[in-house]
């Protein structure tokens, strides 16, 4: 409904004597103004008409009828689109939430309708009855709240979250009818538009209070299904919406890290009709381990959100190779087809096998023709096998010699080896090179196709037993085995009876091997058994999505495949390193759409509009009129003179500050002291960073130097002036517009003239290449800046103040660029401009304390030093230039007074 | 004492008043520029006849003794003459039309104090019959004068009456003159009647001119005469102004009949204007 209508209508009727009071204000002149005069003698007479029918200006009077009808119309309160009045009596409004998962996506909408049922309920002076269907966090049963009343209702439905678990209606069924039944209620439902197949029985129980039910529809959660491949590359999610589909939309799922940072983001339609959509994921190369999280962006819910576990790493894989060892010729290096395989799903390190197994071990070690592990090494490599790790050893010319040298059986194969190579289809043999036998259906290759090129030409062969078909994973045509493995505590031990390159076969050629092992690289995915104990919670998702630390009711997770609820909520459970994601999303399944029985009044939520209390707005104006009504009764009594509002008028127009004078004292604060600048980015958490930054910078080249440096400033390369600022700090962040042409000429100008620019790309978290992301390029598209090189060892910059080696930030690494060096450059060879992507001002910010914002990381306080030193350095080259560069000529000099 | 600097300041500007003597009082003093007449003083004059009654003493012996008669040496008189100054102090004169104007009282103090440095500088002698401050000369003179206006109390006092000036007496009368004219008219009479010469110097404020209003306006005087409601204040400008005029005709009538001089002010207007004028007919009588 919607329109115009009062809470107090009979205030109206006041109305009616606005007539008396025009006729009252007519009859009453105003006092004339008194005015202070000597010669007064001389007036006396003047006048001798008598004075009786002076008239009050009409404009007064249609002031004061304005601010009568006013304040009368405030008092009758008027509404534009009111909510339906409720209907009379005294039972209470039973007003039942949906706050299950699925209401989470407009929660804020909700809320609002919340409160509008409130303040309905309160106009009614109704008691009200809350119903919240979702189980409650705490774990304890569904029960309904109230009759209370309506003030107090609002601060509950005001604390109303929507929960990371799907409601329970049939609960909720069962506490609507345990209200009592004295009188008739009304009833109202916020539905999330989904059945969990009790949502008629809950719509009947409403009914059967009495006062009818209107049920609320707003829009539905939608589902994010995680990938079925959870370490693959590209990543496959599903969003599914159980809602009203009707209509496109288009989703945008994204990755994340643990700190915010979008890894990969993709978007997709759901035309009208389609229910699914699979959207895949490319992350970048290397950032695979940091992936936290995928959701949906834009949409708050636990259902919404993956949370990526511990199954989601890549696998560090060791490669170590024995016998002959890298080979000058790519192809023949017996790695060569190992790194190529693994190197898209797993981390990769190389080295000498001690070194592997050393602090951090692989969980997988890729061993390529290494004829025995001795020693130490074999002790800590019996140890990390039983701890888990899966060794894969490769045969080979060497392994193949160290078995017929007879002796020792080496521990480290899965089964024992008979002495000596088996070749087929040599000159001398009648045997032809063998194929592969399918997979066995129960082995971890089960389901690889075997291409029909593949052939062996030599292999290794095992000492036929009566364990040896139990331990075979894969076999040539004949039955011999092909890969054999062997348990070993909890890791593996597995070998494949050629070898690594395509000296013994051509399998390394063929698309199978990649496939190969990466099913044995999956072998050793951290899986926590099933027999670990139940898992502690760790971080739980709220109903929004948000990563929580664990409260409520929630306990420990006995089996991964438990449905979310009060109890388990949906989150990463166990301890660090062995982290297990609960998703709510595929326990959710395929929720049907809410049907609703007959008799149901069916609205929307944003249905006619929002109640609009219009009395606010008209008791200020009522106020306003009447200062203004005061205003002009002074005025006309000669009290407040023109001249004195003019005065007020100015005084309020110098209070709002000119854009002229601001300007001026721009450059005044400017130009007054030295200081430095970080470019404004429209990013206020940047913008903050930079000047926090800048300000410690400046406090550190304060105490280390003669230097005094004011406090730096933020510009706006749009609008200020640049050219007082010997150093120009510019964060590259994602948002930032390029600078309008006039800008680039004033940058360009403030180049010519000596200037030094530092981009820091890092700004919003390391830049994920070290590259060009085209940020950069597109923000200094126009600027006249130099041919750019790696800073040299020897440039000015590493010894302006400090002899420096390396110039971290908050993060190291990254390439520091500054103007190539040529002969007879501009600038007398000065940089004006250098690029990192080191996040510098993350490393100088400090409170005003001197404690510092942001951890330096990997180097902590160390490379913070380092960071401050290298921040002295840019300033003193921004403000001495060249000068210490001379100092590569004082050998020179020296010498040449010395002779 | 700023009001005291500033009518220095204005008063240096002008030469040291000579005040002409004009006739023998009984306020004459010693003072320091010859009266071009006989009488009392150091510098020589002129001889005269020796008439009987003469003191033998007089007779100059000396040039008696070149002619046959006996010559008496007559030097010139030496003398100062005392000015009478006088500044309206009643609450009328506390007024301004605008923030930007002198009050009339402050002007006419301004200038009083002025025409007194000017007078004190050419050696005459100032009193101040209204505050009781006799004839006196001096430096330290103006910054008595100036303590004695500042403390003396506004009210609502008409014009000076003879009884507080000798016979013969020169006076300056600051005023508005915004008397009934024959208030005044009685005060000048007085005053004529005991020989004083008077210069009368009217000081108005422009708006007392123009009455620049308008509306509906209650005028109410400083000096409880009473209120009048005008209706519309720029209905009655014309009338306003013709009886302002026909009020100064009449004082000028009044200042002629007595021998006295009348001349108008007004506060936006310089003061040294006004000095000057006052200067010249000081120095012309």
């Amino acid at each position: 409904m919607s329109g115009l209508a009062f809470a107090a209508p009979w205030a109206l009727a006041a109305l009616a004597v606005l007539p008396v009071l025009w006729l009252l204000l007519r009859v009453t002149p105003p006092p004339p103004r008194l005015v202070r005069f000597p010669p007064v003698r001389l007036l006396f007479g003047l006048e001798a008409r008598e004075d009786a029918a002076a008239r009050t200006p009409w404009w007064v009077l249609a002031l004061r009828l304005l601010l009568a009808v006013t304040a009368i119309l405030a008092v009758a309160g008027p509404l534009v689109n009111p909510a339906a009045p409720l209907v009379d009596g005294s039972g209470p409004l039973v007003i039942a939430v949906d706050d299950g998962w699925a209401a989470a996506r407009d929660w804020p909408a909700r809320s609002a309708w919340l409160s509008a049922q409130a303040d309905r309920a309160e106009r009614a002076g109704k008691p009200v009855i809350v119903v919240a269907t979702a189980p409650p966090a705490e774990g304890g049963p569904l029960a309904v709240a109230g009759p209370m009343a309506a003030g107090e209702a609002r601060r509950l439905l005001a604390a109303l979250q929507p929960k990371p678990w799907p409601t329970d209606r049939a609960a909720a069924a069962a506490a609507v009818q345990a209200i009592p039944r004295d009188t008739v209620m009304a009833a109202t439902w916020l539905a999330d538009g989904l059945d969990d197949g009790a949502g008629i029985a809950f719509a009947r129980a409403l009914q059967s209070l009495g006062g009818g039910l209107e049920v609320v529809a707003a829009r539905t959660g939608r589902i994010l299904i995680p990938p079925e491949e959870q370490g693959g590359d590209p990543l496959t999610a599903t969003v599914r919406r159980p809602g009203a589909a009707d209509r496109l939309e288009r989703v945008a799922v994204r990755a994340m890290d643990g700190r915010g940072t979008v890894l990969a983001r993709t978007e997709a339609d759901l035309p009208a009709g389609e229910r699914e959509v699979a959207v895949s994921l490319r992350l970048p190369g290397g950032l695979h381990n940091r992936l936290a999280r995928l959701d949906i962006e834009d949409e708050a819910g636990a259902a919404a959100v993956v949370l990526a576990d511990e199954r989601w790493r890549r696998r560090p894989v060791g490669l170590a190779a024995g016998g002959a060892g890298a080979s000058a010729a790519p192809l023949l290096d017996p790695l060569y087809y190992l790194r190529r395989a693994l190197a898209p799903v797993a981390e990769l390190s190389e080295g000498e096998l001690s070194a592997l197994l050393g602090e951090r071990p692989p969980t997988v070690l890729m061993l390529a023709d290494v004829p025995a592990i001795l020693g130490t090494t074999a002790r800590a490599m019996t140890a990390w096998m039983e701890g888990g790790g899966v060794l894969v050893r490769f045969a080979g010319p060497a392994v193949a010699q160290a078995q017929s040298g007879g002796g020792e059986p080496d521990a480290f194969l899965p089964v024992p080896l008979r002495a000596g190579g088996r070749s087929l289809g040599g000159a001398l043999s009648w045997t032809v090179p063998q194929g592969l036998a399918p997979f066995p259906e129960d082995g971890p290759f089960a389901g690889l196709a075997v291409p029909a090129d593949v052939q062996v030409r030599t292999q290794v062969l095992a000492e036929p037993t009566a364990e040896l078909a139990a331990h075979t994973w894969a076999r040539l045509a004949d039955g011999t085995p092909l890969v054999t493995a062997a348990r070993r505590g909890k890791g593996w031990a597995v070998l494949v009876h050629t070898t690594a390159n395509a000296e013994w076969s051509n399998l390394a050629l063929s698309g199978l091997f990649p496939e190969l092992l990466q099913r044995l690289t999956r072998m050793a995915e951290g899986r926590p058994e099933k027999s670990a104990g139940p898992l502690p919670p760790a971080a739980l998702l709220d109903g929004f999505g948000r990563l929580t630390p664990p409260g409520g009711a929630a306990t420990a997770l006995a089996t991964a495949d438990t449905v979310p609820g009060p109890r388990h909520p949906p989150g990463l459970y166990g301890e660090s390193g062995v982290r297990v994601a609960l998703h709510l999303g595929p326990a959710l399944g395929w929720p049907a759409p809410l049907a609703l029985p007959t008799g149901v009044k069916a609205a929307t939520i944003d249905g006619g509009g929002h109640e609009i209390d219009l009395r606010p707005g008209l008791q200020t104006a009522a106020l306003l009129l009447a200062l203004l009504d005061l205003a002009a009764a002074l005025a006309l009594r000669g009290v407040l003179r023109a001249r004195t509002v003019a005065v007020a008028v100015a005084v309020a127009v110098a209070a709002t500050p000119a854009a002229a004078a601001e300007a001026e004292s721009f450059a005044l604060d400017a130009a007054l002291s030295t200081r430095l600048a970080a470019v404004r980015t429209g990013n206020a958490a940047v913008d903050r960073k930079s000047l926090a930054g800048l300000s410690g910078l400046s406090r550190a080249i304060d105490q280390r130097s003669t230097l005094h440096l004011a406090e730096p400033m933020a510009v706006d390369v749009e609008r200020d002036p640049v050219l007082f600022f010997p150093l120009l700090y510019w964060p590259v962040t994602a948002t930032q517009p390029a600078p309008s042409a006039a800008a680039v000429e004033r940058l360009n100008t403030y180049l010519r003239k000596g200037g030094l620019i530092v981009f820091d790309r890092a700004a919003e978290g390391p830049p994920l290449n070290d590259g060009g992301d085209g940020r950069l390029e597109a923000l200094t598209r126009g600027l006249a800046l130099p041919a750019l090189a790696p800073l040299p060892a020897d440039h000015v910059l590493t010894r302006s103040f400090y002899l420096l080696a390396g110039q971290p930030g908050r993060f190291d690494g990254g390439t520091v660029w500054v103007e190539a060096a040529q002969g007879g450059a501009a600038n007398d060879g000065v940089t004006p401009v250098v690029v990192g992507a080191a996040d510098w001002a993350g490393a100088w910010a400090a409170d005003a304390a001197g404690r510092p914002l942001y951890p330096a990381v990997p180097g902590g306080e160390r490379q913070r030093e380092s960071a401050l030193r290298f921040g002295v350095n840019l300033v003193m080259v921004a403000l001495t230039g060249n000068y210490k560069a001379d100092q590569v000529h004082l050998p020179a000099i020296m010498e040449r007074l010395r002779r | 004492m700023t009001r005291t600097l500033a009518a220095q300041a204005l008063a240096s500007r002008l030469p040291p008043l000579l005040v002409a003597a004009e006739r023998v009082a009984a306020t004459v003093a010693a003072g320091v520029h010859g009266r071009r007449r006989t009488g009392s003083g150091d510098s020589f004059w002129q001889f005269r006849r020796y008439q009987p009654g003469d003191a033998a003493s007089a007779v100059d012996w000396r040039q008696s003794a070149k002619a046959d008669r006996l010559f008496v040496r007559e030097n010139e008189w030496a003398a100062a003459q005392t000015v009478w100054l006088w500044r309206d102090p009643s609450p009328s004169m506390d007024w301004a039309s605008a923030a930007a104007l002198p009050a009339k009282r402050e002007r006419a103090e301004l200038l009083l104090l002025a025409l007194a440095a000017l007078l004190l500088r050419g050696g005459e002698r100032v009193a101040l019959p209204a505050s009781g401050i006799g004839p006196t000369s001096g430096a330290a003179a103006l910054e008595r004068l100036g303590t004695a206006l500042a403390v003396e109390a506004v009210a609502a006092t008409a014009l000076p009456q003879p009884a507080g000036l000798p016979r013969h007496a020169e006076a300056v009368l600051l005023s508005d003159f915004l008397l009934p004219l024959e208030a005044v008219e009685a005060a000048v009479r007085a005053l004529a009647a005991a020989g004083t010469v008077g210069h009368l110097l009217q000081v108005l404020d422009p708006a007392e001119e123009t009455l620049p209003f308008s509306g509906r306006i209650r005028f109410a005087g400083l000096e409880d005469e009473g209120a009048t409601v005008v209706r519309r204040a720029e209905d009655v400008r014309d009338a306003y102004r013709a009886r302002l005029l026909a009020h100064r005709d009449g004082l000028a009538a009044i200042a002629r009949a007595a021998g006295w001089s009348f001349a108008v002010h007004h506060t936006d207007a310089s003061p040294q204007t006004a000095l000057l004028a006052l200067h010249a007919r000081l120095g012309e009588r």
